[in-house]
């Protein structure tokens, strides 16, 4: 077996066709990508109530599964990875400390958790704290995506870099979802242009994704809003929909060839 | 039926005023896209926790700000959630005035952050006498019969 399948068997996509029992031959139309979300079990932490009640709408509207927590802790109690916690821990904090909608015991709910969204900004564990520790635990393969009302380049290259799958600039829209999804549901449909050279812009590109080049010149949106007596809104508008996703500019390295996977 | 349709009427043309002033924004669009016949009351149980959360953070920023010496940090920190919550919900003109407050508080400036205080409880006020005019309206549309018109 070569470098390339070895990477791909121990990456996140293997345990999420595992986990769906996914016909990877077969087309991707609507009513069976719906089918294949309603399996997707959404872990969210975000310490903020407004938040968390919408992120949980989002998700149920995009027929995710969701289970929201309040902090990085309550994440982990519930992936079973608190130090001095083993598994059966979960049937505790189902009932004190989360909110879900799914069907299943809280121990089939912990077994399978597909994505990770959290807030950067929490008291206590910050989201890239929760990253790091899920990335270092058997859960590393599970895809997590960053959220922060905040546009900070460094933070966001911190993010990626520490393996988070994408950084969604708050609040989060539907659309959003729905790109995060086709990355998720559909890799090998994905157009995997951008892990190329040549970066793919925004708006030209239907449902893939974009690397943006975040350098020294790009300005926070903070200092935009604050600064500016013009109060140019569509100026603003086009600025926060150009910033809404971010992908380091290594990103081709850090992960593997779409291309190279192995259909069984 | 001619009432329903003067009611939905009124009810647009004061849902749109409130974007043209700029209190609310393209958020509260989408708040409302989430909002369906199986979550029916989404936006204004949304909107309740954000003037819950308001009042909260609001009077816990009057508290910090009397006090011998402001712990900016702290004031910082309510602020940037003030700003979360009123983003969240597209509450557009309290979410820019968070935006300068934190400046204040950047340059620990205490005059130019009682100033913001000021302004904060004042668009607060603002916006929470206009949503709840507008959920009234829709309440109106909703009793005479008619739905909603997005």
């Amino acid at each position: 077996m070569d470098s390339a399948t070895e990477n791909l068997r121990g990456s996140f996509l293997y345990q999420l066709f595992d986990s769906m029992d996914l016909n990877l031959e077969s087309d991707g139309n609507q009513n069976e990508q719906e089918q294949q979300k309603r399996h997707l079990h959404v872990l969210a932490v975000d310490d903020s109530h407004i938040d968390r009640k919408l992120l949980e709408r989002l998700l149920t509207v995009s027929s995710y599964q969701v289970t929201c927590v309040d902090s990085g802790d309550k994440a982990l109690e519930y992936l079973g990875l608190l130090e001095n916690t083993d598994n059966d821990s979960t049937t505790s904090c189902s009932s004190s400390c989360c909110t879900s909608s799914s069907s299943l015991s809280p121990q089939q709910e912990a077994s399978k958790v597909n994505l990770i969204m959290t807030d950067y900004s929490m008291p206590g564990m910050s989201g890239y704290d929760l990253l790091k520790r899920v990335k270092e635990s058997s859960w590393k393969n599970v895809p997590v995506v960053v959220m922060s009302s905040e546009n900070v380049p460094s933070r966001i290259n911190m993010c990626l870099e520490g393996g988070a799958e994408q950084f969604l600039l708050k609040p989060v829209k539907l659309s959003d979802l729905r790109e995060l999804q086709s990355h998720i549901l559909n890799p090998l449909s994905n157009s995997c242009k951008h892990f190329d050279d040549s970066f793919v812009d925004d708006n030209t590109n239907n449902g893939s994704h974009s690397c943006k080049h975040f350098d020294d010149s790009f300005v926070d949106d903070n200092t935009n809003n604050g600064n500016d007596n013009n109060d140019n809104d569509s100026d603003k508008k086009n600025n926060n929909s150009n910033k809404r996703k971010a992908m380091s500019p290594d990103c081709s390295e850090r992960r593997p060839k779409i291309t190279e996977l192995v259909v069984l | 039926m001619e009432g329903v349709i003067q009611l939905q009427r009124q009810l647009v043309e004061y849902r749109t005023s409130l974007y043209n002033e700029g209190f609310l924004d393209d958020q509260f669009i989408q708040l409302q896209q989430l909002q369906d016949e199986s979550n029916p009351d989404f936006v204004v149980e949304v909107v309740s926790l954000f003037f819950e959360d308001s009042q909260r953070l609001l009077n816990e920023l009057t508290k910090a700000l009397h006090q011998q010496s402001s712990d900016f940090k702290r004031l910082d920190a309510h602020v940037h959630q003030l700003k979360g919550s009123s983003s969240s919900i597209g509450a557009q003109r309290v979410q820019k005035v968070c935006i300068a407050f934190r400046h204040y508080c950047d340059e620990q400036n205490t005059e130019g952050c009682l100033k913001c205080l000021q302004q904060l409880k004042s668009e607060y006020s603002l916006v929470k006498n206009k949503l709840e005019t507008l959920f009234k309206l829709e309440q109106q549309v909703l009793a005479a019969g008619g739905s909603i018109p997005m």
